[in-house]
């Protein structure tokens, strides 16, 4: 049977197949492609910065720094100011957290029958967005970025705003998402402590159990991140062993057979990305402790997402603090773009996951682009002797609800997939 | 209970930013107490798409977001046919977004015969003429959520909006990006000494900003109630106008050393005689560094 999937930052159609009555394979169609990189070719450089955030509405961002990096990266001896690098990173955490509260509040309520709580979704995204639009100008599609560093000239008042917007969101997790007396959730280090408390996360681990999911939507237990900043760590897990050792020419991105989107594995195989692979990655006490009990299952998807919020908080308050005003925004480059005929790439850690661009330039125009992003690893659409990692995690399954609910706990972005 | 206008939301090809840029409405909860969706790409909503394509299921505003062409189909039904019935039932259509209007981005895409509603940048199409009556055009890449929400409230109420054009609003569309702009005293002494990461200067002449040519509200109702991407230091790329995105972004045109693209309404004899008096004026506070002694 075919089911048309939703509301999923457009749509996908799942093609169930049956055996036994239970799901044997499932085949992964999106129905569109924008052909973004083909529109990109022959374009001036920098017109990649202001195309690329236009990629994807809810994390057009992360296609802004990972833009950026990617032209840099063509540069022998190019310079960025720390001051630069921290403002580009907080910019893009925020867009991260506003991610999160869309998710858990517009996706993850429904799958559990609530209501949507659309004002729980927009109060913080919306405090995320200003924070991005106090030092980038607007959010969504700004274009601050730029070859060298950024365009914004902040000020302390503006970092005045910016950490008050990110303590009303910390103050909005605590009162909504999860409460623990006495305690802040960043210092908890066993799941089973999030488990009856007040808040919302709490109240679907609840019914987690009360509906025997706890080990709903297993997959491969392989995770894969290649964004690394001073949060992030590269690496890749097996079960429980980790390699930091890896590099994207090991990446191989290739046609799926019915679908616009395309597959991409590592080394032939598979991996999972997403916040769940971060916090394996980081080694991250809760989400691991989460990991031995639950392994990958829906509880730590969900649990390392929306944990993600206070942690990535927390750290762009520490990241302000670091902030040297006195320090330049842009470093102009020596060389001009035009002269530049060379290529380069780029790994940024979106909502989603890694999100990877690779660019060709002669002479300063784009001969190649190509993008490679969090849902087209997710969602890779395998054959039956290698399944991607949804579609091994929907195997076994009776009930075609069942398994959309597991299909969008790994949060499908259709428009990202189908740039 | 008050009646509720009824708004379907359909997507063609787009990123889906229009939609995202909504959300960011600050009065959400007031307004989803004027209006309900019968359908929306995010919001939950009492049909689903498949039912939508389904039936023609009554409602008062039709919202049209992404690039559209003839190709392009939604749960099975071309889009096309989704417009062509919904807009027999509606009072009122939208484009949400210059992709809707006129184009944009996507235009360039794979598919047949892309285009916005009533225009393919500048040209007018013919395809949907007889229902350009009921068409208003929200364009922006995005749309500022301010213009989207209220001119629906404007709908509500039965304002007849005055319209350009395109049929955008004036209300928000007969100013131009540059107004408000805080970096407006560097225009009018035409100092042009701006660098990227300087919170001095005015972008116009080097660095590509078309603030002064494009239509638009952004530095008058300012983004997330905070800011501008001008304000901010980046350049307006021009993305609420018919020819957005042009090339070579972050580089103003010129001939013979004049920018080409010469503020709105300002003819080229009039600009030389007032850039040349403004050579005369050497203002120290707009040479330096505004903080500066």
């Amino acid at each position: 049977m075919i089911k048309l999937i939703e509301k999923i930052e457009g749509e996908a159609k799942l093609h169930f197949s049956f055996k036994d009555k239970k799901i044997d394979f499932v085949d992964i169609e999106f129905l569109q492609t924008r052909s973004i990189e083909k529109i990109l070719e022959g374009k001036n450089a920098f017109d990649a910065l202001v195309i690329n955030p236009r990629v994807c509405g809810i994390c057009g961002h992360a296609h802004l720094i990972a833009t950026v990096q990617a032209l840099e990266d063509c540069y022998e001896d190019l310079k960025v100011s720390n001051k630069a690098k921290i403002i580009r990173e907080l910019t893009l955490n925020f867009e991260l957290i506003q991610n999160h509260f869309k998710w858990f509040y517009f996706t993850v309520l429904p799958l559990f029958g609530y209501k949507q709580a659309v004002i729980k979704a927009a109060y913080p995204s919306q405090l995320m967005s200003k924070a991005i639009a106090v030092i980038g100008g607007q959010y969504p599609h700004n274009s601050y970025a730029v070859v060298g560093g950024v365009v914004s000239d902040i000020t302390h008042t503006d970092l005045i705003k910016v950490e008050q917007f990110i303590d009303e969101t910390h103050k909005f997790f605590e009162e909504n998402l999860i409460k623990i007396d006495g305690k802040d959730i960043i210092e908890c280090e066993n799941i089973d402590e999030l488990f009856n408390k007040q808040g919302d996360l709490s109240q679907i681990l609840n019914d987690i159990i009360k509906n025997d999911w706890e080990h709903l939507g297993k997959s491969y237990d392989r995770f894969i991140a290649f964004g690394e900043n001073s949060y992030f760590t590269k690496g890749k897990s097996l079960k429980t062993r980790r390699f930091t050792n890896i590099t994207i020419d090991d990446i191989e991105e290739f046609s799926s057979l019915n679908s616009y989107a395309k597959n991409v594995t590592f080394k032939d195989k598979y991996f999972e990305v997403g916040p769940l692979s971060r916090a394996i990655l980081n080694k991250n006490p809760l989400i691991k402790d989460s990991h031995n009990k639950y392994e990958d299952s829906l509880v730590s998807r969900i649990v390392a997402r929306v944990y993600e919020i206070p942690q990535l908080l927390k750290h762009s308050k520490e990241l302000i603090s670091q902030i040297n005003l006195d320090e330049p925004s842009y470093i102009k480059p020596k060389i001009s773009i035009s002269k530049i005929t060379s290529s380069g790439s780029s790994a940024v850690e979106a909502a989603r996951g890694s999100l990877i661009h690779k660019v060709n330039l002669e002479n300063g125009i784009i001969k190649k682009y190509d993008i490679i992003t969090p849902t087209q690893w997710n969602l890779s659409n395998g054959t039956r002797a290698n399944q991607g990692i949804s579609q091994k995690a929907m195997i076994g399954l009776s009930d075609e609800k069942i398994a959309e609910i597991v299909f969008k706990s790994f949060d499908v972005c259709s428009v990202c997939t189908t740039h | 209970m008050k009646k509720k206008v009824k708004v379907l939301w359909i997507t063609g090809l787009a990123c889906n930013g229009n939609t995202h840029s909504f959300l960011n409405y600050p009065n959400l909860e007031q307004f989803l107490d004027n209006f309900e969706f019968i359908y929306h790409p995010i919001l939950e909503s009492k049909y689903t798409l498949e039912d939508i394509v389904s039936f023609t299921i009554d409602c008062d505003v039709l919202l049209i977001e992404g690039s559209l062409s003839p190709e392009i189909e939604k749960a099975d039904k071309k889009l096309f046919s989704i417009i062509n019935d919904y807009s027999k039932v509606v009072s009122k259509i939208i484009t949400v977004g210059t992709c809707a209007t006129f184009g944009g981005i996507f235009r360039d895409s794979e598919y047949e015969n892309i285009s916005g509603l009533h225009f393919d940048e500048t040209l007018e199409v013919d395809t949907f003429r007889k229902i350009k009556n009921k068409t208003i055009s929200i364009s922006g890449c995005p749309i500022h959520p301010e213009l989207l929400v209220n001119t629906l409230y404007a709908i509500k109420n039965e304002i007849a909006l005055k319209l350009d054009e395109y049929l955008r609003p004036k209300e928000y569309f007969a100013y131009t990006i540059h107004n408000g702009c805080t970096r407006n005293e560097y225009f009018e002494y035409k100092v042009d000494n701006h660098q990227f990461g300087k919170k001095e200067g005015c972008m116009f002449y080097d660095h590509g900003c078309q603030a002064p040519f494009t239509h638009g509200s952004c530095n008058k109702i300012l983004w997330n109630e905070v800011n501008s991407k001008t304000r901010a230091g980046q350049p307006c790329m021009g993305c609420t106008e018919p020819t957005f995105p042009k090339s070579n972004l972050y580089k103003t045109k010129k001939n013979m050393g004049i920018p080409a693209n010469l503020p709105l309404g300002i003819a080229k004899r009039t600009y030389l005689t007032l850039a040349g008096v403004t050579k005369a004026f050497k203002i120290n506070r707009l040479e330096k560094d505004i903080f500066d002694d």
